[in-house]
């Protein structure tokens, strides 16, 4: 089986090594546009936060005998009616199954002055793939000040990555909260909060409208308010598109991304599947990794179960959107149904706690004792619990509220004093020897630790109750000094 | 044989009549030293002795194994199944003559393989190797496994594909005490083997230890107050964060560059395989927040001694291992130490917390399905050749390789498959998984012979039970944790009829007609087991009972020395120099999460874990019969958090019924905060309705054969009554 890969993304390499380890006889051509070995694109506001190196974010793809990859390839043409698709290379390449994984492109917002016949004006920049990143990068040692457009994940993420580098960073985002497809108003507020903590003045409810230039550069921005904010630094982060150009050309339906039944092949041509970003399956896009993942994951399973091709495996995993913010100081997560979402005519149970003053939001939607949604802002430890009972669809404790409301670190029993113990309470674990015991053994006449362990076998395991015998035997020695009677009885022995 | 054995580690003269030997139960092998005490209730008193592994300590366990010498149950004639399904007494001739008459009916009738033999990890090595050369050569069978397959299989692999040595630890025990961090994952030596936390010590001083465990176990409790970290995963997840944390060491360039340019293969595949487990990625996963990962992974870096600090150790357990992804999980730890150049270095290291007694020794020397001795694979020629050698035949009669324990116990009494099954040192029915499967493999053998000290659950199906030694009546070796070689030391006779297997398997070759070497002498199958090994990973031919008995601490690989050399002494920390791989490099193995076998799901919403508690050792078929440690821990119980017990209506002492794919099981609930919401835990230790592993998996790891005892998905109900829940259950 024939099979050409257009796009060596995170989804594409990950569908190629997938495809030929399960399926024996597939041969894979992959066109890669981009000049690298396929990276991941999730960390590249990471490398602008400078938390992780441009050159330390490859992903696995290693060398196959039946796998040719292409890098720096693009392919411009698909003839479907012959199945080969031609290279930027002029190569051509016939297929018996062709896999789109051409990803999505940074949305571009309309704005004055924003390009010139050569490209974006210099110091204005998208942050898509790695030449982006570096392009940022190398922008950093004579920037003071930037402009984050956007405040999606992907510009808080950014603007907190340049805040942290030192830069005077200003977010500017078109609606009136962070994250609207997100968070709510209260929850956006907590998050602006912490933000404001971190040095990042956000203005919201408006967008950049106008690039200044001085000697080819971008010197400030002009907002819709008419506001001019002088900067070194414009980064837009204002969504992506999906690559649908090629498959457009070719005939193939395209609404926002390439259509795909559930068996994530071209209504149109069921030799051509869409997988991963510039796919739009009938559930919908999420633009999230782990969409695309699960998606190469199916379809190579269909075609290694029975061969046939025409049932991409399972239906699609339930769709766990969970979207989280990657930036030192600023914590989001959120997942299902969060921010303003329709009730519907679900029996929702929506339990939240605010607490502005230390930056923190959590509420939690529950239906029918499953998780259906939540949303976190500055709480870590809450986050990552409730992802966990969202992702695996768990049950969770009758009162949602206690999935908000942790307990105290140490809560249970007291870690008591070996003094408060009772008689009958455990010292020494390993042997099961009661503080009765060891009190019962130094009246009868043990004087050290060591006595103290041959009569009762207390501290021979992992010693770790050494202390506390040796704290019962001063407390005894106390009492002697202050018992002459008892002292004499200890001498007689 | 019973003198006084001066040790050069022994710190004080042993009294008069004491003998120095090792405790019974698990891979610490804690110094005991034995004082026979004649017209005492027990014929010994036991106490903790000097030893670089216990420092004289012993916990409950040890103290009370005089105990199980006089067990009230003790078995001390040979027992035959009689006719109305009892059992009675008979003579060894009888017992031995019936066993060696079925076997070659058998055999006769269905071929070689029509018998097998299932061993087990606490067996002496004297016995261990005695057992498969006794299946290769007097039954002719390839069938030989044992339960070290539960126990060990996946370390053992994960070790032998990077480092190309499976020994253990690969470093004295006290050398953790220097270290500035020590990750554990899935062990609770805090309970199975409490004097090990004496090594942590140091660590816990400079608040290095981490501690991975979904429950806040005693040993994630050795975290508390500064002394370290503990991470409760999700069940099953614990190898995303190993790789998770590589993926840190990576991108913050934390790793032992020079290191892994001298020594090491297969970085870059590493590198891609883990570039995908970001920490926020990982974080969904394992439920662990990324920001205590990063803190884990520089501690670690911090620790290592390309960084300046005094040395890093990662250390793993069954609960990683025992998983349908064990080996790779183990895998994903050895990168990580071989990223921060801890591997070979002294000070640092990796190593595998081995569970068993003999859970080392046991699996070098012939037991395993596909080896011989010296750690050698049966499907070598040249491995063939050199032990066949040693044994007087001809290579061509020595068997090919069999299966491992899994499909071996489920292939018993089926169409071609084993009509016959020897059980040496094993109680399969409570300790292998989806135990309800194994007892009716059991039951469907036309013969079902039986070694056992006392009645076990799986001794109670047998035709023929045949009574043996224990520890303090037998001499031999035992390969500790740290693959130490140590003496057993007999210090009293055995009640009644009581022989050592040494003497049933040269009584049973014998009448098999075979003529090879089995001798009841240990020392004597000591030395060709010595000679076996010769030349293979787990060389033992420089050791003698000689050299142990003088006091030499002896680590092997321990090769003879020509004549006129000096002895080899013995190899603490093999890895400093070189690795035993073809090319003397060790190599990263890039591996890629799976998620366990039985993963929840609808109808199947918690998690269970089995583990041990501090009182009993693996099946119980030993500590259940001591009163000091029953009376301690009674009966099976299922820990919970009490948000899961609310849901559930179920309180503390309420009898919970946990349903598996595989079977039911049903015990009491214990409520503590000290476990995940989402999680129930189960000790292993005890038969019947409380038998945990009436609901574990029997799935199994493509490379070593571990079954995946670590995950299981469970529903919980509250029993409808507390009583009669035998009649009630599947």
């Amino acid at each position: 089986m024939r099979i050409v890969v257009i796009g060596h993304g995170m989804v594409g390499s990950r569908f190629a090594q997938d495809a030929v380890t399960r399926i024996p006889d597939a041969h894979l051509t992959v066109l890669g546009r981009e000049p690298h070995a396929p990276y991941n694109r999730v960390l590249l506001s990471s490398v602008v936060a400078g938390k992780a190196a441009a050159d330390g974010i490859a992903l696995d793809a290693p060398a196959h005998d039946r796998i040719d990859v292409r890098q720096g390839v693009a392919a411009v043409e698909i003839d479907r009616e012959r199945r080969i698709v031609t290279a930027s290379d002029g190569t051509l390449h016939r297929y018996d199954r062709l896999v789109l994984a051409t990803g999505s492109a940074a949305r571009i917002p309309q704005i004055q002055h924003v390009a010139d016949p050569d490209g974006l004006v210099r110091g204005v920049a998208v942050l898509k793939d790695l030449a982006d990143a570096q392009g940022i990068l190398a922008a950093l040692p004579k920037a003071r000040r930037a402009v984050v457009l956007g405040a999606g994940v992907l510009g808080l993420e950014v603007a907190t990555g340049l805040a942290a580098r030192g830069l005077a960073v200003t977010l500017v985002h078109h609606a009136d909260r962070l994250m609207e497809r997100q968070l709510g108003s209260a929850a956006s507020q907590i998050a602006e909060g912490s933000l404001a903590r971190l040095g990042i003045s956000v203005v919201t409810t408006t967008s950049v409208t106008r690039v200044i230039e001085r000697r080819g550069r971008v010197s400030a921005v002009e907002l819709g308010t008419g506001a001019e904010v002088l900067t070194d630094l414009l980064v837009m982060c204002a969504g992506t598109i999906p690559e649908t150009a090629l498959a457009r050309r070719a005939g193939l339906p395209c609404e926002r991304g390439v259509l795909v039944g559930e068996d994530l092949a071209s209504p149109a041509d069921g030799a051509v599947f869409a997988i991963g970003d510039c796919a739009q399956p009938p559930e919908g896009g999420t633009g999230l990794v782990a969409q695309g993942w699960d998606q190469a994951a199916r379809l190579v399973e269909a075609w290694a179960g029975d061969g046939a091709g025409t049932a991409a495996g399972e239906a699609p995993a339930p769709t766990t959107t969970v979207v989280r913010v990657k930036a030192t100081g600023l914590e989001v997560v959120t997942m299902g149904l969060s921010g303003k979402f329709d009730h519907g005519e679900r029996e929702l149970r929506a339990v939240r706690i605010s607490d502005p003053a230390i930056g923190r939001f959590v509420e939690v939607v529950v239906s029918h004792g499953l998780l259906v949604g939540a949303t976190v802002v500055g709480d870590k430890a809450t986050a990552t619990d409730l992802q966990a009972l969202y992702t695996r669809m768990l049950p969770v404790p009758t009162d949602p509220a206690h999935l908000i409301v942790r307990p105290i670190p140490g809560a249970g029993p007291a870690r008591r004093s070996v003094a408060e113990m009772d008689d009958d309470d455990t010292v020494c674990q390993c042997n099961g020897v009661t503080k009765g015991r060891i009190c019962d053994a130094i009246a009868a006449g043990c004087a050290t630790p060591q006595d103290v362990s041959r009569a009762t076998r207390a501290s021979t395991g992992c010693g770790d109750c050494k202390p506390q015998v040796k704290e019962l035997l001063e407390a005894h020695a106390t009492s002697e000094d202050r018992t002459p009677a008892l002292a004499g009885a200890g001498e007689a022995r | 044989m019973t003198a006084p054995q001066p040790t050069t580690v022994a710190a004080a003269p042993l009294a008069a009549a004491a003998v120095a030997t090792h405790c019974p139960y698990c891979a610490l092998q804690c110094a005991q030293s034995l004082a026979v005490t004649p017209g005492d209730r027990l014929p010994v008193a036991v106490a903790g002795r000097e030893f670089p592994t216990n420092r004289g300590g012993l916990c409950q366990k040890g103290w009370t194994s005089a105990e199980v010498l006089r067990a009230s149950d003790r078995i001390t004639t040979p027992l035959l199944r009689t006719a109305d399904g009892g059992f009675r007494s008979a003579s060894w001739d009888e017992a031995l003559d019936l066993v060696a008459g079925r076997i070659s009916a058998l055999q006769a009738e269905s071929g070689n393989d029509a018998v097998a033999v299932f061993g087990g990890g606490g067996l002496t090595n004297e016995k261990a190797y005695a057992l498969g050369k006794f299946a290769r050569l007097a039954l002719r069978t390839r069938l030989i496994d044992y339960n070290g397959r539960f126990c060990m299989s996946s370390a053992a692999a994960a070790s032998n594909r990077s480092l190309g040595m499976d020994r253990g630890l690969a470093f004295p025990l006290s050398d953790l005490a220097g270290a500035d961090a020590v990750l554990i994952l899935g062990s609770n030596m805090g309970a199975t083997m409490p004097p090990f936390v004496q090594h942590l010590a140091g660590v816990r001083e400079r608040g290095g230890l981490v501690v991975v465990d979904p429950r806040a176990t005693v040993t994630a409790k050795l975290t508390l107050d500064g002394a370290g970290i503990h991470l409760a995963p999700v069940p099953g997840s614990d190898m995303v964060v190993l790789l998770a944390l590589l993926h840190i060491v990576l991108a913050e360039g934390l790793q032992d560059a020079a290191y892994l340019d001298a020594r090491v293969e297969g970085l870059d595949a590493v590198r891609r395989s883990v570039a995908q487990w970001w920490p926020e990625r990982a974080e969904a996963v394992t439920g662990i927040p990324a920001d205590s990962l990063r803190a884990v992974a520089r501690t670690l870096a911090d620790a290592s001694p390309a960084r300046g600090g005094r040395g890093a150790y990662i250390l793993t357990g069954r609960g990683v291992e025992q998983m349908a992804q064990g080996t790779d999980c183990v895998s994903a730890a050895i990168n990580l130490a071989l990223a921060l150049g801890l591997i070979g270095r002294v000070g640092s290291g990796y190593g595998p917390v081995t569970g068993q007694g003999n859970g080392q020794g046991g699996r070098e020397h012939g037991q395993k399905a596909d080896q011989l001795p010296g750690y050698r694979m049966i499907t070598d020629p040249a491995a063939r050749a050199h032990v066949a050698g040693v044994w007087g035949v001809d290579p061509d009669s020595i068997p090919g390789a069999g299966v491992p324990a899994v499909q071996l116990l489920a292939s018993l009494g089926t169409a071609g498959g084993p009509r016959a099954l020897l059980v040496h040192g094993s109680n399969v029915v409570v300790s292998a998984p989806n135990a309800i499967a194994v007892e009716e493999r059991l039951r469907a053998l036309d013969l079902l012979v039986v070694c056992d000290l006392v009645p076990s659950e799986t001794a109670m199906l047998a035709d023929v039970i045949l009574p043996v030694t224990q520890w303090a009546e037998e001499d031999g070796t035992m390969t500790n944790l740290e693959g130490r070689v140590i003496r057993r030391r007999t210090a009293v006779a055995a009640p009644g009829e009581a022989r050592s297997e040494l003497w049933i398997l040269r009584e049973l070759a014998a009448r098999l007609g075979c003529d090879a070497l089995f001798s009841d002498d240990p020392e004597t199958m000591f030395d060709e087991m010595a000679r076996a090994s010769a030349g293979g990973k787990a060389d033992y031919s420089g050791i003698s009972y000689a050299r142990l008995d003088a006091g030499e601490e002896l680590f092997w690989p321990c090769p003879a020395s020509s004549a006129g050399e000096p002895a080899h002494p013995g190899t603490p920390r093999p890895f400093t120099s070189t690795f035993p791989t073809p090319d003397g490099r060790a190599r990263m193995v890039p591996v890629t999460h799976r998620g366990p076998a039985d993963e929840v799901r609808p109808g199947a919403t918690t998690y269970l874990v089995t583990g041990r508690v501090l009182q009993h050792y693996q099946s119980g078929a030993q500590t259940r019969r001591v009163a000091e440690l029953a009376q301690a821990q009674p009966e099976a119980f299922v820990e919970m958090h009490p948000l899961l017990a609310e849901r559930l209506g179920l309180g503390q002492g309420d009898v919970a019924v946990l349903t598996s794919a595989r079977g039911e099981a049903a015990a009491p609930v214990r409520l503590t905060t000290d476990i995940r919401v989402d999680t129930v835990f189960m000790p292993f230790h005890w038969a019947g309705v409380g038998s945990a592993n009436r609901l574990t998996n029997d799935a199994t790891d493509p490379v070593s054969s571990m079954p995946e005892f670590k995950v299981t998905a469970v529903e919980i109900r509250a029993a409808v009554r507390d009583l009669d829940l035998k009649g009630a259950l599947r």
